[in-house]
């Protein structure tokens, strides 16, 4: 098998990927970055709305990093480790600064200073923004600035297949060429996973097709725990029926969710923020209002945006203008645009704390959506997920440049061929299941069982099933036997590694019997501080999930009635 | 909803069997995009279907493919408006760039040409060490993220003429790309990318595919019209470039002298005397030879042609 080595690889070209491929790079070390698809296809790009940042000298002037930190607190059902949030809130400016001098043109005042706006769950306006592409253009400016360094190689269109450990440490990992299906082993000392979310796992999701798990899949299966893994968000604009995102921008420049009398129904559910209440909030009051019949024929309510005018919408709006026009049909400026919750985002992740680090294996780090530092608690707010990626993605970087000039490469004894050997497995077997027959069973199970409303019965069912469902993956085979971009036996890996998460998601949601942020429980409607004021840790133990707890940290903030 | 059934003829093509097509049947509702297509069919009829997708919104830029022979991206296109009236679909993969396998190319030769364009953003010193904020008008933001909003998809360069002639020429994507930052008030690095762009700049022939096909309207081609704009702020000379200035002087003095322009001096000023006998022999064995001579009516108003030539100096 060939073999290369480096200081740090770094799985995944996304935000968080990019930002300390491009911090360890500048402090002289080397680096490879993974990616099953070239860095701009990354879901960063998918992200629309913008990134919230306290701006010294360009922010409300009543505003300051401590309101930012309170908003996400409550925002996040305080289950959200108030150090962790309050350094987000710390280097919120500073990062947009940075970005800026790397070349993302943000949009502007009229003075030439960076523009503001309001986006859901904020005290003051904070979100900045690049039209409403403003993951896009981040990440192309990332990548653009990482293009200037020759100590980063990248392996694009490389599919990861396990970590490589040695002892305690880790010692790099497994990544197979798509093009050839030629093994290649990446050894190095420190190793990153920045792989994004999940949420290809659920029927309806706005996520990109390449959402599946991937990096907290190896991580489970190297005995790494996922911490808070029963939180998922549900987004209340997904547009009908293809549930591609319209961005939480639409109701920040003023759009109304309205039922099919016409009513603005979040009036009743959030009476001082109405449509901008938090996700986990809107999302629960659309699925009632959907549940008991105000919804339109189809199963979808209204997001009317007609009285913001044809030229503000196109100017401030363009991609939900140009989305609700090519995939449903509708001219925004005449007609309200179709839309129903999907899911969205996953605040559970790798265990990390907040320089990056997961301390149940030696050299592994984790940064973006696939970390969970605890910064979104049980829900995350609009525009922070930019904000996550490149302030841990940095703070990350930092902290494996450190951990880099400190710790020496290891030797490997290790045999790797196993895992080359358990990928290839799929394609010499020649009866079994296929990937699609499992995927499609799971997406159902997860979107049906382990979705916006949650109960005992549901969740039991999930996990059964789920448990079932890896069973019959171990006989899952390939019918495409050539090894000339097989993308049929990418498809398999993948379904392997969404099943292993799933089974924590599952498990950790029938596990916690209250109900916080987006995990929402009909059998236990309140919030249970005295049981539950805990982060969830699941590791995969063989067959078996094992659950124990860590406690929430606070600073300031004393838990409180969450109203909107 | 209301499905229809639609057949998807598909080119397939791996390494051991060459090309060949293969066609799927299967339903389709009025906003049914193509990547759900593809993989409804990878899913439920056909795993070994390989294509590149991932954001299904237009923004990523991995899904593109021919379908009925438009360089297009899939998921901005809804099957039942792609149909003909059998309703059928025919989808390939790019044209230009090497097969893989099905649907997927290799398009590392589109990357490379980005990658010489200097594709980054270098600011002044004193912003970088956070001792400066830059500010910029919005009408100036405006402008750098037309050009930007470029999703590395690859179409403009699978329709381009000139890239397949030229390989010298860097395409209009790299293009888009670089005049971006020329275009960026924050950069400091001007004068580098004039240099490396001019003369890849006048080898493109203003076809306007590009203008075609992109699914960003990022316009490359008005890209390279803008860059050409600074020709006069060039200092590498080429042969190219050498030729365009005398393309763009004489097209000046044929105005300022005759109030048009005249193809046959502008050729032959443009290409010289050698080159112009060479092709007149060739315009003489197809019979064209007659049109150089033809004569055309004189402008009566030159005075005013002067004066407009002349406020624009």
């Amino acid at each position: 098998m060939e073999k290369k080595e480096y200081d740090a690889v770094i799985l995944g070209g996304g935000l968080a990927g990019l930002m300390a491929a491009n911090i360890v790079a500048a402090a002289g070390f080397s680096v490879a970055v993974v990616s099953k698809v070239f860095p701009t296809r990354s879901h960063s790009a998918a992200a629309e709305g913008g990134i919230a940042a306290y701006i010294m000298g360009n922010s409300d002037p009543n505003d300051d990093p401590d309101f930012m930190s309170y908003d996400e607190v409550k925002g996040g059902d305080y289950l959200v480790d108030q150090d962790a949030a309050e350094l987000l809130s710390k280097k919120s400016g500073d990062i947009v600064n940075l970005l800026d001098a790397w070349g993302a043109p943000f949009n502007r005042q009229p003075d030439g200073r960076i523009a503001l706006r309001y986006f859901g769950g904020q005290t003051y306006p904070r979100t900045r923004f690049i039209a409403d592409k403003t993951g896009m253009a981040l990440l192309h400016t990332l990548f653009e600035h990482s293009t200037g360094f020759k100590n980063i190689e990248y392996y694009n269109e490389y599919y990861v297949l396990d970590i490589v450990k040695e002892g305690n440490n880790v010692n790099g990992l497994v990544a197979m060429e798509m093009k050839t299906l030629n093994p290649i082993y990446l050894k190095s000392r420190a190793l990153l996973i920045a792989s994004g979310g999940i949420g290809m796992m659920y029927k309806h999701t706005t996520n990109s097709y390449i959402n599946t798990g991937d990096g907290q899949g190896i991580a489970l299966r190297s005995g790494v725990a996922l911490k808070d893994p029963e939180f998922v968000q549900f987004h209340p604009t997904g547009l009908y029926p293809s549930d591609i995102l319209i961005s939480e921008a639409a109701r920040a420049e003023g759009a109304i969710l309205k039922n099919n009398k016409g009513e603005r129904f979040m009036a009743k559910y959030a009476p001082h923020k109405f449509d901008l209440a938090p996700r986990d909030i809107v999302s629960r009051s659309m699925t009632i209002e959907i549940r008991e019949g105000r919804g339109f024929e189809g199963g979808y309510l209204g997001l009317d945006l007609r009285h913001l005018g044809k030229k503000y919408i196109i100017e401030r709006l363009a991609l939900a203008y140009d989305a609700a026009k090519n995939f449903s049909g509708v001219d925004a400026s005449e007609e309200m645009i179709p839309v129903r919750p999907a899911q969205h985002y996953f605040m559970g992740g790798i265990d990390v704390d907040t320089t990056g680090t997961n301390h149940d294996l030696n050299g592994v780090f984790s940064a973006g959506e696939s970390a969970c530092v605890s910064v979104h608690g049980a829900n995350r707010l609009g525009s922070n997920s930019l904000l996550e990626t490149v302030v841990y993605g940095r703070e990350t970087g930092n902290t494996m440049v450190e951990f880099l000039k400190s710790h020496k490469n290891v030797e490997t004894n290790s045999n790797v061929d196993p895992i080359v050997d358990a990928a290839y497995a799929y394609i010499k077997r020649e009866t079994g299941e296929h990937f699609g027959v499992l995927t499609e069973e799971l997406r159902d199970i997860m979107w049906d069982n382990v979705g916006i409303f949650r109960d005992n019965d549901k969740l039991a069912e999930a996990v059964s099933k789920i448990k079932d469902l890896r069973v019959r993956a171990r006989s899952m085979y390939v019918t495409d036997k050539t090894s000339n971009y097989n993308t049929e036996l990418f498809n398999a890996l993948e379904t392997r590694n969404m099943l292993d998460v799933a089974y924590t998601m599952a498990t950790a949601a029938l596990n916690r019997t209250e109900t916080r942020g987006a995990h929402f429980r009909d059998d236990y409607p309140t919030r249970d501080d005295q049981n539950w004021m805990k982060h969830t840790l699941t590791y995969l133990a063989g067959d078996e999930i094992k659950i124990s707890y860590k406690p929430v940290t606070y600073t300031r903030w004393k838990p409180e009635a969450r109203v909107y | 909803m209301e499905e229809k059934e639609i057949t998807v003829n598909i080119k397939k093509y791996n390494d051991k069997d060459g090309a060949f097509w293969k066609s799927y049947k299967l339903k389709a509702d009025k906003y049914t995009q193509m990547t759900e297509v593809l993989r409804r069919i990878k899913s439920e009829q056909d795993p070994s279907l390989a294509y590149r997708a991932s954001c299904h919104m237009a923004v990523c830029g991995s899904c593109s493919m021919k379908i009925n022979g438009i360089p297009s991206l899939a998921c901005r296109t809804i099957a039942l408006q792609a149909v003909n009236e059998k309703n059928e679909i025919n989808v390939e993969s790019m044209d230009y760039y090497p097969g893989v396998r099905d649907l997927i190319t290799d398009i590392d030769g589109f990357y490379d040409k980005i990658y010489k364009v200097m594709p980054r953003l270098i600011a002044d010193e004193s912003v970088l060490m956070g001792e400066n904020e830059q500010r910029m008008t919005p009408e100036d933001q405006t402008e750098v993220w037309k050009f930007q909003e470029c999703i590395y998809c690859g179409l403009c360069v699978s329709a381009c003429p000139s890239v397949k002639e030229d390989e010298k020429f860097l395409g209009p994507a790299a293009h888009a790309k670089g005049f971006r930052f020329i275009d960026d008030v924050r950069d400091t690095k001007k004068q580098e990318r004039i240099e490396l762009l001019m003369d890849s700049a006048y080898r493109c022939t203003s076809c306007y595919m590009c203008y075609e096909v992109c699914p960003q309207d990022v316009q490359p081609v008005i890209a390279i019209k803008k860059t050409k704009n600074y020709l006069d702020q060039y200092k590498g000379d080429t042969p190219v470039t050498v030729m365009a200035r005398k393309h763009d002087d004489t097209i000046v003095n044929l105005i300022e002298t005759t109030g048009k322009i005249k193809e046959s001096t502008l050729f032959l000023k443009t290409f010289g005397f050698g080159e112009a006998m060479r092709d007149a022999v060739d315009m003489l064995k197809t019979g064209k030879f007659k049109y150089a001579f033809e004569k055309d009516s004189k402008v009566k108003n030159m005075s005013e042609i002067k004066n407009m030539m002349g406020e624009k100096k």
